[in-house]
């Protein structure tokens, strides 16, 4: 089954002699830069023909197998996916520390960016169908009072309204940290990423 | 399961939604996208070692390592890309460890039960065309499986495999030029 001369001795031939001159890995730069361009000598040749058609199948199948070999993995078990959760550093995202206003100077008070990010989350969980992603703080966070600006990115369902997601969104989001922080900000930005179709039995992702 | 009424599941979100909470510190998130992904990375895995390795090691420690390094990626939405970099540098570094030196000329390849071609549909023949490469490539040399599998499926670039297996450019061309030609060969022969 396994012959020693891998590449010889077959009607195949890949050497620049079966290649009129080229190489395979000339054909192979020559795929990548999509055909262009144009190479007359390459293009008219039949032997770079050959090899070109092959190369490009070779490019289709190789993701093809990675989905087969992927869709025949078992999913990941529960176990599996813990055993990783606990091996991660949970407080590795606290990030800058944001001081609050205070009236003795000898008082110390702050919160976390880590924190507030988890606020916006949860505001973000409080409009039906919104998903927060990204969470960014735009500002000097580190000095008590400055203007703060925050940029959120936002997964929505198909079927409502953009404008009036990001609305009650920015109020949700406004309101939470007013109630919860000392934060003085001056804007929220709401980009939607992502508009998800919803499932429709219930199993499938986006 | 409206998704109107309540907060929709997380594991519906789009990769960017996802690696954005995770980046963010939302440890839930990323258990999503270590059950999305664990699949898929083992898959990777596996085929970069040739499937004779403990893959789960590799994946694991690579879960631990985007953890890590989440925040710094920049395009959230291309984490799916990002994690194979991250496995393929792992399992690379592995096989490094083990095998100090790159045998470029090796000929024998791993001899491993080959996949059964066994479905009798109508896929059949694409099935069977990805078992004839899947076999090729388990027939390659360590060195030219790896860089077929970085370039081929991994999508890396030329230079991203040099640095990874710390050899010139022109000695990835040379091992991935004989690797293709081996590919294309053998699975002309089994058709």
């Amino acid at each position: 089954m396994t012959r020693d001369d891998s590449t010889g001795s077959s009607s195949l031939g890949f050497e620049p002699e079966d290649l009129d001159g080229h190489s395979m890995d000339e054909l192979a730069d020559y795929l990548d830069a999509g055909r262009t361009p144009a190479d007359p000598s390459i293009d008219a040749s039949p032997g770079c023909r050959i090899a070109l058609d092959a190369l490009e199948r070779l490019r289709r199948l190789g993701p093809a197998l990675l989905d087969q070999d992927t869709a025949a993995e078992p999913q990941a078990d529960e176990s599996w996916v813990r055993s990783i959760i606990d091996g991660i550093a949970r407080d590795a995202r606290a990030g800058r520390r944001i001081p609050f206003p205070v009236a003795e100077p000898d008082d110390d008070l702050g919160i976390t960016e880590g924190a507030v990010r988890g606020l916006v989350r949860a505001a973000g969980d409080a409009v039906p169908g919104v998903l927060i992603g990204r969470c960014r703080l735009d500002g000097d966070v580190t000095v008590a009072g400055a203007p703060i600006r925050i940029d959120v990115e936002a997964s929505v369902p198909y079927g409502v309204p953009i404008a009036v997601l990001a609305e009650r969104l920015r109020a949700e989001i406004g309101e939470r940290l007013r109630t919860h922080t000392e934060l003085n900000i001056t804007g929220i930005d709401i980009v939607v990423h992502d508009v998800r179709d919803l499932p429709r039995s219930g199993g499938d992702r986006r | 399961m409206t998704g109107h009424d309540e907060r929709p599941a997380l594991d519906v979100a789009d990769d960017r939604t996802i690696a954005g909470r995770a980046a963010d510190g939302d440890v839930e998130a990323f258990a999503v996208l270590v059950r999305r992904y664990t699949p898929l990375l083992r898959a990777y895995a596996r085929r970069i070692l040739g499937g004779t390795a403990s893959v789960d090691d590799i994946v694991q420690e690579s879960f631990v390592t985007a953890w890590q390094r989440l925040p710094e990626l920049d395009d959230a939405g291309r984490v799916r890309g990002w994690l194979m970099r991250i496995v393929s540098r792992k399992a690379i570094d592995e096989v490094r460890a083990t095998r100090p030196h790159l045998e470029l000329d090796g000929v024998e390849g791993l001899e491993l039960p080959t996949r059964p071609a066994d479905d009798p549909e109508h896929r059949a023949e694409h099935r069977a065309e990805l078992a004839a490469l899947a076999d090729a490539l388990q027939e390659l040399p360590d060195a030219q499986r790896e860089t077929w599998v970085l370039r081929e499926i991994g999508g890396c670039t030329y230079d991203e495999i040099a640095e990874q297996l710390e050899q010139p450019v022109s000695t990835v061309r040379g091992l991935l030029a004989r690797a293709r030609k081996h590919i294309i060969v053998r699975m002309e022969e089994w058709r």
